[in-house]
């Protein structure tokens, strides 16, 4: 269908029942992560151990057998774990077929740029989200997939605005799926010229054709402010002017000028603002054209306070919502060292002390809450309309959050999920999820019986107290997923 | 940019205020809803559609209600009915695609306004019933909130069977737990016994209400209860279909307005005291052509009204400039030209929800001047 069809549907009127998000049929149905019955043993002490903890930290928790397979790959735990961090940063070696012949069905979201526009925009974000689920619940590239999450954030693009409705899908692609696991001054680059970026933050209207057009600022405010420095980083009004300079002339084909090479994005020399800018201390000499901007990335990305806010928010995703000091300036310097390699940066951050032996002190957010659960029950799910409604519900839907900061990390944001976590876990528990399934009586059977499947579902033995609760209710998966050590990481 | 403060400040029941966004989609005349029956330009624009002034309920010298929103006279006489004519967005596509978009996001813009209003007012208590939409998918004026609720029965609320037992064991947990998940959980126990409560009674209007069995009429009956119930709604967003009327118009257009007004005077009266906190806001993305078209209907045109009920509004009034339907002051070609843009008339009734101080954020790059209203 092509966009004057669509719009032509859109002033039909039924616009809401005309956009429906199902028409993906029910082809997605998944089996579970693990694909057959075996048997699994669980984590069996009352303590959560290192194993436990790297698996929870580093991935959407554990499917069945996920323990048993990390504690083997090493002699001790300490062994077990640098192996499975290792196995983890090289996401590229381990063979993802089964997720992969899965999202064969959203084989849209491969399209170039200038075709995603074919689709409804309401098809396009219900295959985004798709991706993000199935990926999220199914992938062996499981921190790949964390980060993937913590980078969209962290390059947050509401996919509702303007022509964001169909550039959000490559910027995932080719922007945070690309350089997730990379060179943090390549993704930086790629952001910048996204299509979708040029969109959200009006870079695309950034021009100084004469001498009397002031550059439109808001991205190389954000840049700054959040990208790259940190609110505290240090760059002042000047800064943000000058590297505003810097950017201007790029442009982004959009729908309401153009009808072919849409999302195209190109450089107008006569739109660039030619002369020499001045950032952080730094100088842009006057005529580097389209080069400017790759100079003003380096410039941004050398500043020891991009260490220091990168790092900050490495650790808040991956040791604690008040990040050690000491992890955090070790980290940075590393980070800063390495010249923004994300890779050799989360190796150290995974091997600090601080990692190494804190607990389940993370709240997870909604959406690792629902992937863990599918994962710990080994659902099938077809990640549609009826999963994505409990995002919506807890204020959690991806590629929706509204402001440039993208979805806050701390537990403070989400408290207020409860109910619909609750929610969540009776309707899984009951298969009152349209869509989504679950085998309890098979899932017991494989783990062991019910202690075994509470230690793994808890990532240790249960408590007596969550024994005995778990003792008083027939609906004993619904309580273990709505039970307050599920809800953290 | 500036980031929400996210305390949570307590705020007692009867402080609850919940704002109830009705969207009329497809462009609903509001020479219809509301004709200038005292404009002769309009009854020789108009000379088979037109409303004669006699048989409708004035509003004032120039305007009237159609008649078959009479049941709204009522709450216009008791003052807790304010309109607002000529008003609109700045979107000129006369797309209702584009034109929904705009208004709903309050702008080219990632996420609605009413969602963004959510996120930027300090919390209110737990959120996790802060806003409904009625429907079958998030409206765009909700994108973005912190938690949105797409409501098909108020069984979607409940864990259901075996949910108090449910509940029950894990409120044991959660104060083991202790924290801000103890407190959390001891917030949701209360409003699932309030909402099972309200699943266990048959719901009887108040103040002898009667509403209406069509979808509208029953979206806001459930709408009442969970105000009464002080679950914490802060947000409504229903939507109405049906306006496009391009063709016989009045077909299209009267079994509407009636189930329109039906359905807000019964809210409206079964809320009875309880009206001075909700606001009710009538909505649609343009208004259509002065002049009637050659099939008893009217084509996209550019303003419309809209109608602030109940919340403190100061009613009895018909607000903003009106231009008149003299063929020099119309837009395009011949269109009621937008005098009031729909943020400002917006922004009188955020105002009185928390967003004082707010609205900056709400509706970033227009200059709010929100009306007297």
């Amino acid at each position: 269908m092509d966009r004057r069809r669509f719009l032509q549907l859109g002033s039909g009127l039924a616009a809401s029942s005309v956009l429906a998000c199902d028409r993906l049929p029910q082809l997605l149905l998944t089996r579970g992560i693990m694909g057959d019955s075996a048997p699994f043993a669980p984590p069996d002490v009352p303590y959560i151990d290192l194993v436990s903890h790297a698996i929870s930290r580093l991935s959407y928790g554990a499917g069945p057998g996920e323990y048993a397979r990390v504690r083997a790959l090493g002699r001790t735990s300490h062994d077990a774990v640098a192996a499975y961090v290792r196995e983890q940063l090289a996401p590229g070696q381990l063979d993802d077929g089964r997720a992969e012949a899965v999202l064969r069905r959203l084989s849209m979201l491969d399209l170039p740029v200038g075709e995603l526009f074919e689709y409804e925009a309401p098809v396009v974000l219900d295959s985004l989200t798709r991706e993000r689920l199935l990926r999220a619940t199914l992938s062996r590239r499981q921190l790949h997939e964390a980060l993937v999450e913590f980078w969209s954030d962290h390059f947050n693009i509401d996919s509702s605005k303007g022509d964001c409705r169909w550039l959000k899908a490559a910027d995932e692609r080719d922007v945070i799926r690309a350089h997730a696991l990379g060179s943090f001054g390549a993704m930086v680059r790629a952001s910048a010229l996204s299509p979708a970026m040029l969109w959200y933050l009006d870079g695309r209207t950034n021009r100084r054709a004469n001498a009397g057009e002031q550059p439109n600022e808001n991205y190389a405010r954000e840049l700054l402010e959040l990208h790259t420095l940190g609110v505290h980083g240090g760059y002042t009004q000047r800064d943000v002017m000058e590297a505003a300079r810097a950017l201007t002339g790029w442009t982004v084909r959009g729908l309401g000028e153009s009808s072919f090479g849409l999302g195209r994005v190109e450089f107008a020399p006569e739109l660039h603002d030619d002369a020499q800018k001045v950032v952080l201390g730094e100088v842009i000499p006057a005529g580097g054209g389209e080069k400017d901007i790759d100079r003003l990335v380096e410039i941004v990305c050398a500043h020891p306070a991009t260490a220091i806010h990168l790092s900050t928010k490495l650790c808040r995703r991956f040791i604690d919502d008040d990040p050690p000091r000491r992890a955090v300036e070790w980290v940075a310097s590393v980070f800063s060292g390495s010249g923004g390699d994300i890779r050799a940066t989360l190796s150290v951050l995974l091997a600090t002390p601080e990692f190494l032996a804190v607990r389940g002190t993370k709240l997870k957010r909604p959406f690792h809450f629902v992937v863990s659960a599918l994962r710990a029950t080994d659902a099938a799910s077809d990640a549609g309309p009826a999963l994505q409604d409990y995002l919506s519900r807890m204020g959690h839907a991806p590629f929706q959050y509204p402001t440039p900061d993208g979805y806050a990390d701390d537990a403070t944001a989400w408290t207020a999920t409860l109910l619909w976590r609750w929610n969540f876990a009776m309707a899984l528990q009951r298969n009152r999820i349209q869509g989504t399934r679950v085998d309890h009586a098979l899932l017991e059977r494989r783990a062991g019986g019910r202690r075994a499947l509470a230690a793994h579902l808890l990532g240790r033995r249960p408590t007596p107290d969550e024994w005995s609760a778990h003792e008083s209710t027939p609906d004993t998966l619904a309580l273990l997923v709505a039970s307050p050590a599920f809800q953290r990481f | 940019m500036q980031i929400a403060s996210r305390g949570a400040v307590a705020v007692a029941p009867d402080e609850q205020r919940t704002l109830v966004v009705v969207f009329l989609r497809g462009g609903a005349d509001g020479l219809a809803l509301v004709p200038p029956v005292g404009d002769d330009a309009y009854h020789r624009a108009r000379p088979r559609l037109r409303v004669d002034g006699r048989s409708a309920p004035a509003l004032d010298a120039r305007f009237a209600l159609h008649p078959r929103l009479a049941a709204l006279h009522p709450l216009w006489l008791r003052g807790d009915m304010a309109v607002v004519h000529a008003v609109g967005s700045e979107d000129s596509t006369r797309s209702h695609f584009e034109a929904q978009d705009l208004m709903e996001h309050g702008g080219v813009m990632g996420g609605g306004w009413l969602g963004r209003f959510l996120r930027v007012r300090p919390a209110t208590g737990s959120r996790a019933l802060a806003a409904i939409a009625f429907g079958t998918q998030l409206p765009e004026v909700l994108r973005g909130a912190p938690a949105a609720t797409v409501l098909r029965s108020l069984d979607d609320f409940t864990l259901g069977d075996g949910g108090p037992a449910l509940a029950a064991s894990l409120a044991g947990l959660y104060q083991v737990d202790g924290g801000v998940l103890g407190a959390a959980a001891r917030d949701t126990v209360r409003s699932l016994e309030r909402l099972d409560a309200l699943r266990a009674a048959p719901y009887r209007a108040a103040h002898g209400a009667e509403y209406g069995s069509d979808e509208f009429a029953q979206s806001l009956l459930q709408v009442a209860q969970l105000i009464k119930a002080g679950v914490g709604l802060e947000a409504v967003s229903i939507d109405v279909g049906g306006w496009d009327s391009h063709f016989t118009q009045g077909t299209l257009i009267e079994p509407l307005m009636l189930r329109l007004g039906e359905g807000l005077a019964a809210f409206c009266t079964d809320l009875g005291p309880s009206l001075a906190t909700t606001s009710i806001v009538v909505m649609t993305e343009f208004g259509r052509r002065v002049a009637e078209n050659a099939s008893l209907g009217t084509d996209h045109g550019r303003g419309s009204v809209m109608f602030v009920m109940g919340g403190g509004v100061r009613g009895g009034q018909v607000a903003g400039e009106w231009p008149g339907l003299a063929l020099h002051a119309l837009d395009g070609p011949g269109d009621l030209p937008v005098r009031t843009n729909y943020r400002d008339v917006l922004a009188a009734v955020l105002a009185r929800h928390g967003g004082q101080g707010l609205l900056g954020r709400v509706f970033p790059g227009h200059r709010v001047q929100a009306m007297q209203l």
